[in-house]
């Protein structure tokens, strides 16, 4: 049992202020009338999936803020090892966009600086409520070279896709890491910043 | 046929040189849980909370007790996994796509995880 069973390990973080959907990105589960399940009164705390990315098998490890961030204690342990970063706000909720940009800011105080980012504009099901168009969010994103999409945890919308991209950002950083740490190699594969369009599998 | 013979039967179904025979996977929506022969098997008592609480019995935490399990030496061994927050020096372990569980526990002390044999499908 000693034998290691997968290529990657990313540690990955969810990230945004209160009521943007976080927790049900990482929890789908809804009680019923008379029972409810013992995980729902506890809540997770984090999840270990596995996807296959380019013939590797990649680990990713997703950690829920678990309300921190109301207390904005959301400091460098919690960043920790973080390899990439999700970045939510709520599309009906004007603050929770406009404070994109104070979650930025603390991601590059307190993250390690070549941690990549992907913001999403969470609840794209409520539609008769958006206050925040997807083309703001594309801009936001646009202006600090990350990539975006727009998702739905209730309607389960574009979240895998969310982390398989995100994964894969990764997977390109890392790249020729692992072959040795050829630096000399990696500095020259590494691409520049940049966010790449919308994919057409997830939209 | 007694407690233990169905006991018996249980292992010889899905324990095969000591650990997992078959893959595990969630008994509600078959997200895998675990590769073939990647849980060793052990044999211990075990209260585990109920997946499904009565709410009418208030604020009473419904056990039963669990007796096979599989024992996980490190987290990432796990295909897919969710863990609780930690509850009296544990984690429980949850499906990671349905949420359902607790299909096991995780102990902070050792880092060590368990799956109930009995919370869990054998594909």
């Amino acid at each position: 049992m000693a034998k290691k069973t997968y290529d990657l390990l990313f540690k990955l973080l969810l990230i945004g202020d209160s009521g943007v959907g976080k927790t049900c990105i990482l929890f789908r589960f809804s009680d019923n009338h008379f029972t409810t399940t013992f995980i729902s009164t506890i809540g997770i705390d984090f999840k270990i999936k596995t996807v296959e990315l380019r013939g590797k098998k990649i680990k990713l490890q997703i950690w829920d803020t678990a309300g921190q961030e109301r207390f904005h204690t959301i400091t460098t342990s919690y960043y920790r090892g973080a390899m990439g970063i999700m970045l939510v706000y709520d599309i009906t909720n004007e603050k929770t966009f406009d404070d994109i940009v104070k979650w930025l800011r603390n991601i590059d105080e307190h993250a390690n600086e070549d941690v990549e980012k992907m913001i999403l504009g969470n609840k794209c099901d409520m539609e008769e409520k958006r206050v925040v168009s997807k083309e703001r969010g594309e801009a936001i994103a646009r202006e600090h070279g990350i990539r975006f999409m727009e998702t739905s945890a209730k309607s389960n919308i574009n979240i895998e896709c969310a982390f398989s991209e995100l994964a894969e950002a990764i997977l390109d950083k890392t790249a020729g890491r692992e072959a040795d740490a050829d630096l000399a190699r990696i500095a020259v594969e590494r691409r520049p910043s940049r966010a790449p369009p919308a994919r057409a599998c997830c939209s | 046929m007694s407690d233990a013979d169905i006991k018996d039967a249980v292992e010889n179904e899905y324990v095969e040189d000591g650990s997992n025979k078959l893959l595990v996977k969630c008994k509600f929506c078959g997200s895998k849980i675990l590769e073939r022969k990647s849980g060793k098997f052990v044999r211990k008592e075990i209260d585990l909370p109920l997946m499904e609480q009565d709410k009418r019995v208030e604020a009473k935490v419904q056990y039963e007790k669990i007796y096979q399990f599989f024992f996980v030496e490190n987290m990432y061994t796990f295909e897919n996994i969710g863990f609780t927050h930690t509850i009296d020096n544990c984690k429980y372990l949850s499906c990671a796509d349905c949420d359902a569980g607790p299909v096991g526990y995780y102990d902070m002390d050792t880092k060590h995880s368990y799956v109930a044999l009995s919370r869990v499908k054998h594909e």
